[in-house]
């Protein structure tokens, strides 16, 4: 039997505690205590400024507000080019397993090889991107595959609906939204906004439940409208594209100006590529043919010597001008002319396009007038136009001309010109000798020009293009329906090394229309046509025949010329 | 005295309680504002997607494709288009409201029983 003793008459109670215990435990929790609110105080009063920052390290975050890159706009409007919001996929190594079945279903969404996928996540490195900018449902079907170590980013990614038809104009960014060629380099400033930041607290969950200060907002890119017209553009792209594939040609370009704001409604050129894909892009497809290269322009600047001889009081549209044998010996070299033609008026020279002609023209000119007049239209000056890569083309300075360089050079040999130059050199004739500036923004005011030709005898070489393009004429083939056109032909042999290449030639045209009150400048040029047909009243004219009518359809401007009616109109009134 | 403090103390135990109260439904409501916030971002962005797409659609060269593929039109030129020449007065206020009253016209008497 066990000795049971009760609680209250235990033996260790009765026995006397000596005081100094209980004093003792009193003190201790006393100080204990003391311990307590000093310990407070420091962490609230004293230390407060640390404790506060060491909280904050650890729950404070701050997000970064990406801005929204500006659009590039057509001038109706469309979109040209705009930001869509886009996932990029990143890991960091170290916490991903490799081992980990749920990688393979990864690599095929994101179709690539699952070495390729396990290969870059073998690194040290403690960040990888492994594949930017996917879209977003992709994303979210991964997001849902949660593996661990892989993370998923917001980005923006550009998208370009016009697709090939404006890729030269519109450009493209790189992965960083930096502009990289076009429009979106020339702009990138305006397009690309400041990004904006928020001091936040988030919780264990990572939501955010607090904004520490006040957010800095993200300031939005502005949006930049441009003067191209994407229907005008399609058109003229899409024909250029018809006659490089029908005359076998390597490439070319096309450009159409407002005669009335200097405004760039269109410039294509062939071949092109899909902004949205590139892949394996190649030197010829990123090329602004257009404004980067530059070539002899040939038949081409014949009007201006006719504008400046009659400007000059030399001759007048009829003045005759014998031309015959069709040959004109200079200096040792022969000048002469595809066909042989007897006397010629003015008027006819440029209609014929007769070197001959031309050159004794010409050589009537003082060097320095010819000089002046060229870069007063425009040559051997870059245009005025924020495009990376615009070359300027070359004149030489007149005082170093030698007289054949001044007799070939007025038939356009010996200086080189972009087409784009040469369109709004033009511009002269449509505005009745005003050369106006160019621009690739949409403006509505009208512009001032300055005066190169008087105008009166701009008027007279309009007249001249105009029978260059009609009946007689070099390019008839850029006749269109219902609106009166005039422009020049011209084909000039490729310059390979340092001389001319036997059977290589490049084939364009210019021109205005309507002939009474110009809207449009038109230049096209096909870069070696090899089907047989060089001339550019054969190659390239049929190209302006139609971006012409197109273009003057799409703005609204009423036929010119008498129209045979293909539709009979009583049939409407019958069924009424 | 001690009622007194009683009181105060049953007031200070009650408005530290409402602190709590009120500092949790802060957070709960800053959450919902931010969940808020970035769905109304992502129905921005998908806004802005549905638009390139809508434009990707509607492209001239998608047009023209389709135009003269299944629906076999041709491109319009002045051979074959009619140009109406707008009387004076079409354009004027009185001509489109006189057009108006004519279509309500036999509507309303019709209307009647």
């Amino acid at each position: 039997m066990s000795r049971s003793i009760a609680y209250s008459s235990s033996p260790l109670l009765t026995s006397a505690t000596p005081v100094w215990r209980s004093k003792f435990i009193v003190a201790a929790l006393a100080l204990a205590f003391v311990g307590l609110a000093g310990r407070a105080a420091y962490v609230q009063v004293f230390g407060n400024e640390f404790f506060q920052r060491q909280g904050e390290v650890r729950f404070a975050r701050t997000l970064e507000l990406p801005p929204n890159r500006g659009r590039v706009l057509d001038r109706n409007g469309l979109i040209l080019a705009t930001s869509v919001v886009a996932q990029s996929i990143w890991a960091i190594p170290q916490d991903v397993d490799l081992n980990e079945p749920k990688l393979a279903q990864a690599a095929k969404l994101l179709d690539m090889p699952l070495a390729e996928l396990k290969r870059r996540l073998n690194t040290e490195k403690t960040f990888v991107w492994v594949k930017r900018q996917v879209d977003e449902p992709l994303a979210l079907q991964l997001k849902a595959l949660d593996i661990k170590g892989l993370y998923l980013r917001k980005e923006y990614k550009r998208q370009y609906p016009e697709g090939e038809a404006a890729a030269h104009v519109v450009g493209f960014t790189n992965v960083e939204d930096v502009g990289q060629e076009g429009v979106e380099l020339a702009f990138n400033q305006q397009l690309s906004g400041k990004s904006g930041s928020r001091r936040v607290i988030k919780d264990r969950l990572g939501r955010v439940i607090e904004d520490v200060r006040e957010a800095i907002p993200p300031v939005d890119g502005h949006d930049i409208q441009l003067s191209i017209d994407s229907k005008i553009q399609f058109f003229a792209y899409q024909k250029l594209r018809e006659a490089v594939a029908e005359h076998k040609a390597l490439g070319g370009s096309a450009v159409v100006l407002d005669a009335h704001t200097g405004e760039v409604l269109a410039l294509a050129n062939y071949p092109s590529y899909n902004p949205n894909q590139r892949r394996n892009l190649s030197g010829e497809q990123l090329r602004n043919r257009a404004l980067t290269d530059s070539f002899e322009p040939g038949s081409t600047m014949k009007p201006f010597i006719a504008a400046l001889a009659l400007d000059k009081g030399l001759v007048r549209p009829d003045t005759p001008i014998q031309t015959a044998p069709g040959r004109l010996q200079m200096g040792g070299f022969t000048i002469s002319d595809v066909h042989a033609y007897n006397v010629l008026t003015v008027n006819e020279v440029i209609q014929k396009s007769s070197n001959v002609g031309t050159v004794k023209m010409a050589m009537q000119l003082q060097p320095r007038d010819m000089w002046e007049a060229y870069a007063q239209a425009g040559f051997g000056q870059k245009p005025h136009l924020p495009f990376p890569g615009a070359v300027s083309g070359r004149l030489r300075a007149y005082k170093t001309w030698k007289p054949i360089e001044q007799a070939t050079m007025s038939y356009g040999y010996g200086l080189s010109t972009s087409l784009f130059q040469l369109a709004q050199a033009y511009t002269v004739f449509a505005r009745d000798g005003h050369m106006v500036p160019v621009t690739l923004l949409k403006t509505d005011q009208p512009v001032q020009g300055v005066r190169v030709f008087s105008e009166k005898n701009a008027m007279a070489v309009r007249r001249m293009l105009e029978m260059a393009a009609g009946p007689g004429g070099t390019g008839q083939r850029a006749q269109t329906v219902g609106y009166s056109v005039g422009g020049k032909s011209g084909t000039a042999r490729k310059q390979e090394g340092k001389g001319y290449a036997a059977r290589k030639y490049r084939s364009f045209f210019v021109g205005l229309a309507p002939v009474e009150a110009p809207r449009i400048v038109v230049a096209v040029m096909v870069d070696e046509p090899s089907n047989g047909v060089i001339y550019g009243g054969a190659v390239a004219a049929p190209v302006f025949s139609e971006t012409v009518q197109q273009t003057l359809r799409l703005m609204g401007v009423q036929p010119d010329t008498n129209v045979k009616p293909h539709i009979v109109a009583d049939v409407v009134e019958e069924s009424v | 005295m001690t009622r007194l403090n009683l009181v105060l103390l049953v007031a200070v135990l009650g408005s530290a309680f409402y602190l709590v109260h009120l500092q949790y439904e802060s957070r709960r409501l800053y959450v919902a504002l931010d969940r808020a916030k970035s769905h109304s971002e992502r129905l921005a962005a998908d806004h802005e997607q549905l638009v390139v797409q809508k434009r990707a659609e509607a492209t001239p060269a998608r047009v023209q494709q389709l135009a003269t593929r299944q629906l076999q039109m041709r491109a319009a030129h002045p051979g074959i288009t009619e140009y109406v020449a707008l009387p004076a007065s079409a354009g004027a206020d009185g001509a489109v409201a006189g057009a108006v009253q004519t279509l309500k016209g036999p509507l309303s008497a019709g209307g009647r029983p």
